[in-house]
């Protein structure tokens, strides 16, 4: 009887809490924990890393040898291809200096933020960073990796700290374009499955390969931020639209520093109150 | 006075779960160290203890997370009821009952927490879930039990061995 009545007080007083904690009252509490347990955080996770990526490596020994010749392969095919963009891109450039582009497009500004903690929990992927209200941070803004590719959008912000729903959190959607073929969909998370881009018109071509980047469609991301590769085309003839399995280009489970885009206003942030 | 030391465990278990074990992802899924350790110490020393440790730990994950504060405390609750199981002396050792409870309460905690995330208008995958995360995390809890439960009944062995020695001195 005494444990019931404690199992129902304690979940009556978790509903409240949960309540509180929706409305933000608990938010200057969530950031004076972080503040003191990130170092702590931070510490095991640079203690850990290591030990997993040895046990990484141990697993992904067989594949190695296959995946060197591969890349051996692909590395001779970029050359050449290289020498074909540089050629390319010396056309590109005198008629960009004709046109005089690059005078009236802003540069993009970025704020670095090194990433604190992961969710640890198996329904959501996100991470947590070091920079906050206090550093101008508010929510929607794009994260993105040390390699330019997108990481995910700012979902929530506190004090100093903020937390980033990565492109791979079944909440995710991102409006995208597959750049070869110029087809648009839509690239959303899945459980543990990476990225899946749906409503690709069956009449269109997707390789596997094709590079997969944002099509700025909606205003929350900028165009021509890069997500990942086409890993796989699924979809029958009978089927409207087509799916493709995208591999992200960022290393999302290992990230340690992102860039948070400040110059880029998303449409949620301009439509909000 | 005992909680002053055990608090501080429960803590650094969670901090543990939260910075190192999301690194050592095992069938897609990251092990819940906090639920294990709770669930085992239900099962050696009695749900008492852990109707205190549930609220504390629980809080301070979440404070220290994503997640809504007082979802873990609601999705840890069950624990308690289930740690019951030990009154009836299924088996002759605590150990396989613990397992048992263990592999329950994580799909309790993974259902609650599910239900609240949906309630919170979150895209909660309920189909794929079972298969690509209740079983995979029941069983890779299952597989963490020893590493608790083994140091537990030492403890708990040793100290109740001591205290009936100073009752006999």
């Amino acid at each position: 009887m005494r444990t019931l009545v404690w199992v129902l007080a304690a979940a009556f007083l978790a509903l409240i809490t949960i309540a509180l904690s929706q409305k933000g009252a608990l938010d200057p509490l969530r950031n004076l924990a972080l503040t003191v347990v990130s170092p702590l955080e931070r510490g095991v996770r640079n203690a850990a890393e290591p030990v997993a990526d040895v046990l990484d490596r141990v697993a992904e020994r067989r594949n190695l040898e296959n995946e060197t010749q591969q890349l051996r392969q692909q590395i001779e095919e970029l050359r050449a291809e290289i020498a074909g963009l540089h050629e390319q891109q010396a056309q590109a450039q005198g008629l960009e200096d004709l046109l005089k582009v690059q005078e009236g497009r802003p540069e993009d500004r970025f704020l670095v933020a090194r990433v604190i903690a992961q969710d640890p929990s198996n329904l959501k992927e996100r991470i947590a960073i070091d920079r906050g209200r206090d550093d101008g941070m508010a929510e929607g803004m794009v994260v993105l990796s040390a390699g330019n590719s997108l990481v995910g959008v700012v979902s929530s912000v506190l004090a100093d700290f903020s937390w980033v729903t990565l492109i791979t959190d079944p909440n995710s959607s991102v409006n995208a374009m597959v750049m070869e073929s110029r087809t648009q969909g839509v690239v959303s998370g899945t459980l543990h499955d990476g990225l899946r881009m749906e409503l690709l018109p069956q009449e269109t071509q997707v390789q596997v390969g094709s590079t997969v980047a944002t099509s700025g469609l909606g205003g929350n991301y900028p165009d021509a931020l890069l997500i990942g590769e086409v890993v796989s085309v699924q979809g029958s003839p009978q089927d409207i639209f087509q799916k493709a399995e995208v591999k992200p280009a960022a290393n999302l489970p290992r990230l340690e520093n992102v860039l948070v885009l400040t110059s880029f206003q998303p449409a949620r942030l301009d439509n909000a109150p | 006075m005992k909680y002053l030391f055990l608090a501080p465990l429960a803590m650094t278990v969670v901090l543990l779960q939260v910075a190192a074990a999301p690194y050592f992802p095992l069938m897609d899924v990251t092990a819940n160290p906090l639920l294990v350790l709770l669930t085992c110490w239900a099962m050696v020393r009695g749900p008492r203890e852990t109707m205190v440790l549930i609220p504390l730990t629980a809080v301070f994950k979440d404070l220290i997370t994503n997640d809504p504060v007082g979802v873990s405390v609601l999705a840890l609750l069950p624990i308690v009821p289930l740690a019951g199981i030990r009154e009836r002396h299924l088996t002759q050792s605590e150990f396989v009952p613990t397992v048992v409870v263990v592999m329950v309460a994580s799909l309790c905690y993974h259902l609650a927490y599910m239900v609240v995330l949906t309630t919170l208008g979150e895209d909660v995958p309920w189909l794929e879930s079972p298969l690509r995360v209740l079983l995979p995390a029941a069983l890779l809890d299952a597989v963490l039990t020893p590493l608790f439960y083994i140091p537990l009944r030492w403890a708990t062995t040793l100290t109740e061995s001591q205290a009936r020695l100073r009752v006999v001195g």
